[in-house]
């Protein structure tokens, strides 16, 4: 019966979702693709924090993706289309390669690498002026489906769906219970038969595709991209924001971060021109001190609390 | 004695390929060692922290730039020179330091290691939104007159002011290790950093210890942050960069080896000039140390797994 229910629920919420082009204007439709773009990264982002690993690269992945995309496009005279594709192919061959070294790594020291790759990704980008433009950037010939705001909003929600699938995927399968013992304690995991290396490869190389595709979504949606409009530190502050705020180590809890900072940040720009981002920041800070666990971590202890008061009451 | 014979040959390669630099680009080394002047001695504070209190802080570049900003507002209003400014700058971001670490860090401490670098990377961006919202992206920059000093040597023109950077990393490197064997609070926060509980034990107070190291490698990088702006214009985001610099300085020269990061500080500032000498080369330079630091952390992680 509960089942049955919330079967109903997320059917009604992809209805609303998928339908919401009908009734929205295309500055909305904008807002819900860049809210949808954001809800991607940190899921994605999630889906490698649940092995324990913190990237800061996630925006080095994207601009990769959407530079692979973009160039593709230009240079190879490939379709749009099949050019996302490419381009989420090449950030997970990337992944791979990159993986065999840098999954050596843990803790801080694979957090700081990520984050290097991505600046080196920029500056090749930034340098490479015959190919890839330079710092002036790319600029496509068309839009992908001319720029029509609907068919771009079934797009980029396309991706999410994508993601999201993956993530739910990762939670209910085998993949779950490995990630989860690495995080917990990487000796004993070994120990008990987890090849940790292929797992946190293969988290790692999906991860990366989907930030590669989103990136690629985006930029075939704008039909530009530059070295600082594509590896933008935003790509990563954001999504790392909505995850824990929403709560991490799940699939609603960054979707939940995603829409609630969303949708603030697109009121916020308008009204801080300078420095919104400070919600932030302030918010990161608020969340690792006073709730870990983040919106779902609390909502999840007041349902318990809930159910044990109602309890005692019987 | 295999270690041996190939620690030798190195020095020896060292040594030609300095010689042939010197003789072919001498400002390549001359511009590398002030370069390396610089990021020593922003990098030392951070490796102290690290050393002793064992956080990274990912808002160390951060905090440079406030004092950066404090100061340019200091001498700008008042006509004052920077390095007379390095003394309030020192004790207000000391204090500043002090805040953050009792208010945030010190409730982290016990957290894993990963919400703690979450925790300064969120610190860090506030700071940089902050000053954002101050002061707007704007560049800001004083000159001074001493900063364009020169020294003519044959037909050689170069110019020596960054040389004090050179001198300030040798200071820090000298007088911390006089306060870290010589002093009891040093000696104090050396038990902390090597042995938090064993401290303890012996009647250390940890975290007296902790926040009193967290606000001398603030002042010492609020000094920084004064002299910064002689040679440089600053913006929000110019401190970010260093976080990274000076960590990936510490990872090369290995968590508490506060005269490695000299050396490392060399390396990384004599290639990246080398690189600059070039046309058609000189928008790579940026990438040396990212290269660097990735060859750096990997070899000893492979190294790490062997031995």
């Amino acid at each position: 019966m509960k089942l049955k229910s919330s079967y109903i629920a997320v059917a009604l919420a992809a209805v609303v979702v998928l339908a919401f082009p009908a009734f929205l204007g295309a500055y909305y439709l904008n807002v819900a693709r860049s809210v949808m773009t954001y809800m991607a990264l940190a899921i994605s982002w999630d889906m490698l924090l649940r092995s324990g690993q913190i990237s800061f690269g996630i925006a080095g992945l994207f601009g990769l993706g959407s530079y692979a995309s973009a160039l593709a496009v230009l240079r190879g005279g490939m379709d749009p289309f099949a050019s996302i594709i490419f381009a989420a192919v090449f950030a997970g061959l990337m992944a791979f390669a990159l993986g065999f070294v840098i999954l050596r790594l843990r803790s801080m020291y694979f957090s700081i690498t990520t984050l290097a790759l991505m600046e080196i990704f920029r500056i090749v980008m930034h340098n490479l002026h015959d190919f890839s433009g330079g710092p002036e950037g790319v600029v496509l010939p068309v839009v992908i489906f001319n720029g029509d705001a609907p068919a771009l909003y079934w797009l980029c929600l396309a991706g999410l769906i994508i993601t999201i699938g993956v993530s739910w995927y990762f939670e209910k399968s085998k993949m779950h219970l490995a990630l989860t013992a690495i995080r917990n304690d990487e000796t004993s995991a070994r120990s008990n038969g987890v090849d940790i290396f292929k797992y946190l490869l293969i988290a790692f190389v999906v991860t990366s595709t989907l930030q590669g595709m989103m990136g690629a979504i985006q930029v075939q949606s704008y039909g530009f991209t530059a070295p600082e409009t594509a590896f933008d530190a935003n790509f990563t502050l954001l999504p790392l924001a909505m995850a824990l705020l929403g709560g991490i180590h799940s699939t609603i809890g960054p979707m939940a971060g995603a829409i609630l900072l969303g949708i603030a940040s697109e009121w916020l720009k308008l009204q801080i021109p300078y420095g919104h981002l400070i919600v932030y920041g302030v918010i990161i800070i608020l969340v690792i001190l006073f709730m870990p666990q983040g919106l779902l971590g609390m909502a999840r202890k007041m349902i318990r609390a809930g159910r044990k008061a109602g309890a005692t009451h019987e | 004695m295999a270690n041996k014979r190939n620690a030798a040959i190195l020095v020896a390669l060292i040594t030609v390929a300095v010689a042939a630099i010197l003789v072919w680009r001498p400002t390549v080394i001359i511009y590398g060692l002030q370069s390396a002047g610089l990021y020593a001695s922003i990098a030392i504070p951070m490796g102290l922290i690290l050393g002793i209190v064992h956080i990274v802080n990912l808002a160390h570049g951060e905090f440079m730039m406030v004092a950066a900003y404090a100061t340019y507002m200091l001498c700008s209003a008042t006509g004052m020179d920077p390095f007379l400014a390095m003394v309030p700058a020192a004790l207000v971001t000391a204090a500043f330091g002090f805040v953050i670490y009792k208010l945030t860090i010190k409730q982290a401490l016990k957290a894993p290691e990963l919400n703690q670098l979450i925790l300064t990377f969120g610190i860090g961006i506030s700071m940089t939104q902050i000053a954002n919202l101050f002061f707007t992206s704007q560049t800001r920059k004083l000159s001074f007159d001493y900063v364009s000093a020169s020294v003519d040597i044959g037909d050689l023109s170069f110019g020596i002011y960054k040389f004090v950077f050179v001198g300030i990393a040798l200071l820090m490197i000298v007088g911390l290790r006089l306060f870290l064997t010589k002093t009891t609070t040093g000696k104090a926060a050396l038990a902390v950093g090597q042995n938090p509980k064993g401290a303890a034990i012996v009647g250390i107070d940890v975290d007296k210890t902790y926040g009193f190291v967290f606000a001398l490698a603030s002042a010492l990088v609020g000094m920084m942050g004064a002299v910064f702006i002689t040679s440089s214009s600053i913006f929000p985001a110019v401190g970010s960069p260093f976080t990274m610099k000076s960590f990936c300085l510490i990872a090369m020269a290995g968590v508490g080896n506060i005269p490695g990061i000299l050396s490392a500080s060399i390396l990384l500032g004599v290639s990246e000039n080398f690189l600059k000498a070039f046309r058609g080369t000189r928008g790579w330079a940026d990438i040396v140390f990212f290269v660097l630091i990735i060859t750096v952390i990997l070899g000893r992680s492979i190294k790490g797994k062997k031995g």
